[in-house]
């Protein structure tokens, strides 16, 4: 990578013309240093990113039936399919139900974890490990243990029989199952969120708490008007992370539920898998990539916009 | 840094922790001792937290069934590689947009932004016939390629950029005064003091390649060449049943050294984090 | 490294685009050496090596066939990763098919017609194929997969389990002529209240793989649909019927384990399950005493299900013509003999008590003619549809709501029939 050097800039440059100024300013050679540094990622974009997109929309306008080997231009009849497509509603209901409630569990659960291993404690470096392992198990695995788990007569409704509660059945109840595949995918990820919230607290500096107890703040206000604040760039970052990644999860609702009980965990990248991949309608799944990739990038944006008014230290 | 807690306070936090912990250390520790039941006893009511009769005969039939050492290595050496280039990339694009002006920074950011919001279910099938017209299918190029360049490694550019930003200015000026390029401010001032966002890269990145399951299904075909998460699915019975033991003892070894390094890395990436802060 | 990702990614974009005028799919025929590329979803071990030692042998015979692999998908991504490789114009050159897919690939053209490759093939015996087992992957009157499992569904028996708790065994029932639906939900109802266990699991069926119900509501004269496929069955008369008695068994005869409880018959959890005989291998030596039996009878009589899968030639392979010739070789008798251990074979010389016991060695020849040779020569094949995955996700979302303790039968089965019409008719 050492040819993205500046100094390459000026060795081929042309000599000076006359009196004018030399061409290669100090403004444009930073340019230059600019495109060079973001070439890698920017052509990797345009061809593994932008490329693949603009494909698919080309897909989405056309019927494709991959086992008959046809591919014929329709137009905007996906779209048109996608206007009255009568499970749409629900679907999307789904997905929002899900991103919501992952980002606002997963968020408060890391926070939660965070703070408590702040507090001056030995062993939090166990606990540390401990709510980070599942970050690095099999996905798969995960998912089936916690099948298991989420069972009628599975190992949760077994404990809470021993303090004489009847739990529910967790996957096949309408309202349950949404909450179940939520909570489980929480589990599994929370530690990387915790991580990053851990590290905020601990950049956090102690005078400014120091500073409050002597005003007589209570610990709760502390929290709100200290700790939230200057951690708030990283809730930004998690946000966003979470967010985006709650919109494209997948396996653990083919795992646990494929998407029911009725539809009502069938979330949007559920959905154009099954139409893609399952009902073959590649043409439709196209299109449905296209709504969800519209999606995203309009919540993405909003976040962005919002980091503007709450965001304590943005430079 | 938090202050010191009365005896009372310290035990109900233990408290709450061990019970919080419940949830993330249970299907682990499942997972772990069903790989030395016998099929029969893993799904048994209620489950057995220790195996009767321990045995370790799925982790030999683990290494009979399938090439299971070398998908650990491609599995290995693809992770690092992504890793490693991913850094690269991401360090230098992330550098560029947060300190350097240029035209068009703003949008070209926007574009680059764009491999945040897709999923690979979206992408796979042109991925999948561009590489297959490269003649690179069933090769391992496509699982190191597009992480490093494309969709994946767009969060760590955007990590590494909120990094720079929050970086104090004044050494990198300091050290351009002194007539350092661009590059060499970037290599010798600003990369080391971007260590521990680095590590939380290195982290996110090596997961994920390692975690890999659609692509590597999609792209690979011989066994010598699968990776781990594809591996586990190969162990079945004669009729397509999983062979719940051995799949188990497969996926232990496949988190457990992953566990160690971040064990031993934790302290120093967490507090390394700390240290500087993640700045918006 | 810079400069060498220039190329590669002006190709890739190039390649992007020539992709997309790839997708119709030529049919080039090459006579040239030919490497061929088979998709089956089993990584089992003993499987590989058989059809690799079949493969060598054929190889040995023909040159010109360079090579032969034989790519384990993984079983529940089996069609996606083969629809995607199709899509991405790497189509294998033959393939196995799940029946459930069976009427998708087949009607499609996807496949090439098998027919005359395979009565022209020396010592191929065509007449021998039960035609019974060839209906599935026929479509106007040609042959387009060959199904090489049929594998008939049975019920296999927890005897001790049964014993335990004071009833009669199924053999006790069949000698009295009364293994019925009917009693057998009383014993298993029986068998749960007396040890806590459960009593009958229609297994895979899990409240989500309906399909797998047909083994059930088939003895009611019960069908999802037509034989044309054009209406929907799900609300005759005798559907209706067949799932009230099932609702009532599930919910208050506790006949079989509630939606989202697992029993495993294997590990002793349950008194009987209803599966195909293949999962014979999966009882244990030193396990409880077992036995294996046919269907019970339903109020239309005594009936048989079957399950099938294929193997099938792909049009888009370049070599189609050397692949139909290696599936000629691979289901000859000889061959169709030995992968008879694993797979019941279309065969009907080979459908006997006898050649199946050589490789069924845990089935008694008097279970292997009730269940599998009997149920092969009279089985339905289970429900499938051009389009299946489709209404099966929309049958599958609309009994949902039959599977809670007060349910509306009629009402629900009239809103699955209201859902699936539309695609039926299509």
């Amino acid at each position: 990578m050492t040819r993205t050097d500046t100094r390459v800039g000026p060795a081929t440059a042309r000599p000076t013309l006359g009196r004018r100024r030399p061409y290669w300013t100090g403004r444009r050679r930073d340019q230059l240093t600019g495109y060079l540094f973001i070439a890698p990622q920017l052509v990797g974009s345009a061809v593994f990113v932008i490329l693949p997109l603009a494909l698919v929309v080309w897909y989405s306008l056309h019927e494709w039936n991959v086992l008959a080997g046809t591919f014929t231009f329709v137009g905007a009849d996906n779209y048109a399919t996608l206007a009255d497509d009568p499970n749409l509603g629900s679907v999307l209901r789904a997905t929002g139900l899900f991103s919501v409630g992952l980002v606002v569990l997963n968020l408060a659960l890391a926070l939660l974890l965070a703070v408590l291993l702040n507090q001056k404690l030995r062993g939090t470096t166990l606990f540390r490990t401990l709510f980070f392992s599942p970050v690095v198990v099999s996905l798969v695995a995960w998912t089936i243990v916690w099948g298991f788990l989420l069972q009628d007569n599975g190992g949760i409704n077994g404990l809470l029989d021993t303090i004489g509660v009847a739990g529910p059945n967790w996957l096949r109840g309408e309202g349950t199952a949404m909450f179940s595949v939520v909570v489980v995918q929480v589990f599994k990820n929370v530690g990387l969120n915790m991580v990053l919230f851990l590290a905020a607290l601990q950049a956090v500096p102690g005078e400014l708490y120091e500073a409050a107890e002597v005003d007589g703040a209570s610990r709760m206000r502390q929290f709100w008007r200290i700790t939230v604040p200057l951690i708030s760039p990283t809730i930004l970052l998690t946000s966003i992370i979470t967010v985006v990644g709650s919109l494209q999860v997948f396996a653990q609702i083919a795992v646990l539920t494929q998407g029911g009980p009725g539809t009502s965990t069938t979330v949007l990248v559920y959905y154009l898998y099954q139409q893609a991949f399952q009902f073959h309608h590649f043409g439709y799944g196209a299109t449905l990539s296209i709504v969800l990739f519209g999606i995203v990038l309009a919540l993405t944006v909003l976040q962005w916009q919002l980091r503007k008014r709450w965001v304590f230290h943005e430079s | 840094m938090s202050r010191d807690l009365s005896p009372r306070t310290k035990l109900v936090l233990y408290g709450v922790l061990l019970v919080l912990s419940v949830p993330f250390v249970f299907p682990t520790w499942w997972m772990v001792t069903s790989s030395l039941k016998p099929v029969s006893e893993i799904f048994s009511f209620p489950p057995q937290l220790l195996p009767l009769n321990p045995r370790f005969g799925a982790y030999q039939r683990v290494f009979d069934l399938q090439p299971f050492g070398q998908q650990y290595v491609n599995s290995l050496y693809i992770a690092l590689l992504v890793t490693v280039g991913t850094l690269a990339v991401s360090a230098l694009a992330g550098y560029a947009f947060a300190r350097i002006r240029f035209r068009g920074q703003n949008v070209l950011f926007l574009v680059v932004l764009a491999g945040l919001l897709i999923p690979s279910e979206v992408t796979i099938v042109p991925l999948f016939q561009m590489f297959f017209k490269l003649g690179l299918i069933d090769t391992h190029w496509p699982l190191i390629l597009v992480p490093i360049l494309g969709a994946p490694s767009v969060l760590a550019t955007f990590i590494m950029r909120q990094f720079f930003l929050g970086l104090p200015g004044e050494l990198e000026e300091a050290a351009r005064v002194d007539g350092l390029g661009r590059f060499a401010t970037f290599w010798k001032i600003a990369l080391p003091l971007s260590r521990p966002a680095l590590g939380a890269v290195a982290i996110f990145t090596f997961l994920h390649s390692w975690n890999l399951y659609l692509e590597p299904i999609v792209f690979l075909s011989s066994p010598e060449k699968f990776t781990l998460p594809q591996a586990l699915t190969q162990f079945v019975d004669a009729y397509g049943g999983p062979m719940w033991d051995v799949q188990l003892a497969a996926a232990s070894m496949t988190a457990l050294p992953v566990l160690v390094v971040f064990v031993i890395a934790q302290k120093q990436f967490v507090e390394g984090l700390a240290h500087t802060g993640l700045k918006g | 490294m810079s400069s060498g990702k220039g190329t590669r990614v002006a190709a890739a974009a190039l390649a992007g685009m020539l992709a997309l005028s790839a997708c119709g799919g030529g049919t080039a025929q090459d006579s040239g050496p030919a490497s061929l590329r088979v998709t089956v979803w089993s990584a089992n071990e003993a499987h590989l090596k058989l059809f690799n030692e079949i493969a060598d042998e054929y190889r040995q015979n023909n040159p010109d066939v360079t090579a032969i692999t034989f790519d384990p998908l993984p079983f529940e991504n089996y069609t996606t990763t083969l629809t995607t490789q199709i899509a991405g114009g790497n189509a294998p050159d033959l393939a196995w098919v799940f029946e459930s897919s069976a009427p998708d690939f087949v009607a499609s053209g996807a496949l090439v017609p098998l027919d005359e490759t395979l009565k022209k093939t020396e010592g191929y015996e065509y007449d021998d194929l039960s035609p019974a087992t060839l209906k599935l992957w026929q479509h106007d009157g040609q042959l387009y997969a060959y199904p090489f499992s049929t594998s008939p569904f049975g019920v296999f028996v927890n005897t001790d389990l049964l014993k335990r708790a004071g009833q009669k065994t199924p053999a006790e029932l069949i000698d009295a002529g009364q293994w019925t639906w009917e009693t057998v939900f009383a014993a298993a109802g029986a068998t749960q209240a007396a040890t806590g266990k459960a009593g009958l699991v229609i297994r895979d069926f899990d409240y989500k793989g309906w399909d797998y119900l047909s083994t059930y509501w088939t003895g009611w004269g019960a069908e999802a649909w037509s034989e044309d496929g054009k209406t929907c069955g799900f609300a005759s008369p005798e559907m209706v019927e067949a799932m009230t008695t099932l609702h009532r068994a599930i919910f208050t005869g506790k006949a079989l384990p509630g939606p989202g409880t697992t029993a495993d018959f294997f590990a002793g959890d349950a008194a009987m399950t209803v599966t195909q005989i293949s999962r014979a291998s999966l009882l244990e030596d030193d396990g409880f005493a077992w036995d294996l039996v046919p269907l019970p009878v339903g109020p239309k009589g005594p009936y048989a299900v079957v399950g099938q899968a294929g193997i099938g030639v792909l049009k888009s392979s370049p070599h189609a013509e050397a692949a139909a010739d290696f599936l000629a070789f691979l289901t000859n008798p000889t061959n169709s003999a030995k992968l008879a251990q694993f797979f019941p074979p279309p065969r009907q010389s080979q459908l006997t008590a006898q050649t199946l016991a050589k490789t069924n060695p845990k089935l008694k020849p008097e279970q292997l003619q009730r269940v599998v040779i009997d149920g092969i020569a009279s089985g339905v094949v289970k429900p499938s549809h051009t389009g299946q995955a489709e209404i099966s996700q929309q049958v599958r979302a609309g009994l949902d709501p039959l599977w809670t303790p007060n349910a509306n039968v009629r009402g629900v089965l009239d809103d699955v029939c209201a859902k699936i019409q539309p695609l039926l008719a299509k």
